[in-house]
């Protein structure tokens, strides 16, 4: 009962933040625009850099260009999604802390993490959201006799993959509050995040393990598009399924970590 | 004359030692900046085109082989992190939204000589220290670099640099007319991310498009040096970026001058 209650709770405030965002982001109207056409300007170059390499190539790793626009979509719907829901917050997360503002976020009577993650919803994104998402349907009629049933895997694959770039995001994040200023971590996280949008059979080896199973961004869209594409190896499945729950036991603990060396900056 | 030429190179070398200190005085962030982000992005590229390499049946891609691919994937980003100015240019535009630009104003320096010593000196200090990296990686895998070249290549971005500053300088100016510009920032400089050649070699793009991509000054930035580098194309081809790059330093600076003037005519000194 206690936990349909926290859910109920929670859900109302996301609620309020998702009218709060939509609010603020259609006050500026030619800002709101332009946004949505930036956003459109990113994931156009994701798909030209194929587009263009495929016209000299038949196959990357073990995928043809229409595999390959599988894996770009799914990328690009992932990452709309998070773009949405987590974004914008840690964008603003350095100057939270360097201004003191995380004080106030933890004084409050909810999950400090989810507080300061979830504050802004970047209604920008959505038309990405359909777009990408149309995409990724076009993309899956290319492919002789597909089998349409495999896409409810995505519903246990997604949240998974989100998770890898919450947790991720949230952790480079995390430690500058440790260190008094890291600005350029947040480009780190731009670089390393180039990781999940390239398919993971260009990574050989040891690597590519590493980026299963301890630097998980093959989970992202590569293993979600494995699973589309070819036979379902149900290992993977089963790493979907555990992964998040270790991420954000993770998270949890080095948060708390962090926390210890918070020194309130507006008092 | 001379005097005030004297008095011009003080000041913008007083302002390019505070950003260079400013920067260093957070050695943690630097690092990152100078070597860890390059370093990673880097390896991210060279994996893609080792990949692509690995699979394809054909030896050579648009003429090139895999080592000049290489060398391209080293250097592009490298550059490319160069020729773009993302923290000035939302600093700029900060000053002009908040009003604290009226402390800028009142100085004997112009807002935009402020900015740009101050980003030459940051973007001098960070090429320095983070050229080791690609030296190294091209010195490393033998990668197929025309060391001899470097300094040219190097010499139009930065000459480059002006011309960004200068759009920068165009954006921030918005900021007189408009509450947000952010998403100004942002399509300008994912469409120049774009242009520039720092996602993929211009020559695999399309003919056509290619040939007009590249009677643009956006190549500048990064394709043109990085070709000259790899031997993808000769000194004619650093000549004409040099070219385009100073008739649009030409064409930005007096939009930059219009839009500065009505902008001042249009402000209100907040903050004060």
């Amino acid at each position: 009962m206690q936990f349909i209650q926290t859910i109920k709770k929670y859900f109302g405030l996301y609620q309020a933040f998702f009218k709060a965002s939509l609010v603020a982001d259609l006050e500026f109207r030619l800002n709101f625009i332009l946004l949505v056409f930036a956003e459109f300007i990113w994931y156009s170059t994701q798909l030209v850099l194929y587009e263009v390499i495929y016209r000299h190539t038949n196959i990357i790793g073990n995928w043809t260009l229409n595999q390959m626009r599988v894996f770009v979509f799914l990328a690009l719907f992932v990452d709309s999604i998070y773009m949405i829901l987590w974004d914008p917050n840690f964008s603003k997360f350095n100057d939270e802390v360097r201004k003191g503002n995380l004080d106030l976020l933890l004084t409050k009577p909810i999950n400090s993490m989810f507080m300061i993650s979830s504050q802004k919803i970047s209604i920008s994104h959505i038309p990405c959201l359909f777009i990408t998402g149309a995409g990724l349907i076009w993309s899956l009629m290319q492919i002789p006799d597909f089998n349409w049933l495999k896409l409810f895997w995505l519903i246990l694959l997604i949240p998974s993959g989100l998770s890898v770039i919450f947790v991720g995001r949230l952790a480079l994040n995390s430690s500058a509050i440790i260190f008094s200023r890291a600005d350029f971590l947040q480009y780190v996280w731009y670089s390393i995040f180039r990781l999940g949008l390239r398919p993971d059979a260009i990574y050989s080896g040891t690597l590519r393990y590493i980026l299963i199973f301890i630097l998980p961004f093959a989970m992202v869209a590569s293993v979600p598009t494995r699973f589309l594409l070819e036979p379902i190896q149900f290992g993977f499945a089963l790493w979907a399924l555990i992964m998040p729950i270790l991420l954000l036991s993770f998270m949890n603990w080095y948060w708390k970590f962090c926390m210890k060396y918070y020194s309130s900056a507006s008092s | 004359m001379k005097k005030s030429f004297i008095a011009f190179w003080r000041r913008n070398l007083a302002f390019s030692e505070l950003a260079i200190v400013s920067n260093l005085e957070y050695r943690f962030n630097f690092v990152i900046d100078a070597f860890v982000q390059p370093l990673i992005t880097v390896g991210i590229e060279l994996l893609l085109w080792i990949a692509i390499f690995k699979t394809t049946e054909a030896t050579l891609i648009g003429g090139f082989g895999k080592e000049a691919y290489l060398a391209y994937g080293v250097w592009a980003p490298f550059l490319g992190r160069i020729a773009v100015s993302w923290m000035y240019e939302s600093m700029m535009v900060e000053e002009v939204s908040s009003g604290s630009i009226n402390v800028i104003l009142a100085r004997p320096i112009s807002f935009y000589e402020y900015y740009l010593s101050q980003m030459m000196g940051y973007k001098f200090i960070t090429t320095v220290l983070s050229l080791l990296a690609p030296l190294s990686v091209s010195y490393f895998f033998h990668l197929p670099i025309h060391y001899d070249r470097i300094p040219l290549a190097l010499l139009l971005v930065f000459y480059y640099l002006f011309l960004i500053h200068t759009l920068s300088f165009v954006i921030s100016t918005f900021a007189f007319f408009l509450t947000r510009v952010r998403s100004l920032t942002l399509v300008k400089n994912l469409t120049l991310w774009l242009l520039a050649g720092e996602l993929v070699p211009i020559d695999l793009m399309p003919e056509t498009l290619s040939k007009i991509l590249l009677l643009s000054p956006f190549p500048s930035g990064v394709y043109i040096p990085v070709a000259y580098m790899t031997g993808r194309v000769d000194i004619n081809m650093i000549s004409q970026g040099f070219l385009s790059v100073s008739i649009s330093i030409l064409v930005s600076c007096l939009i930059g001058h219009w839009l500065w003037k009505k902008g001042l005519e249009e402000y209100t000194g907040t903050g004060a």
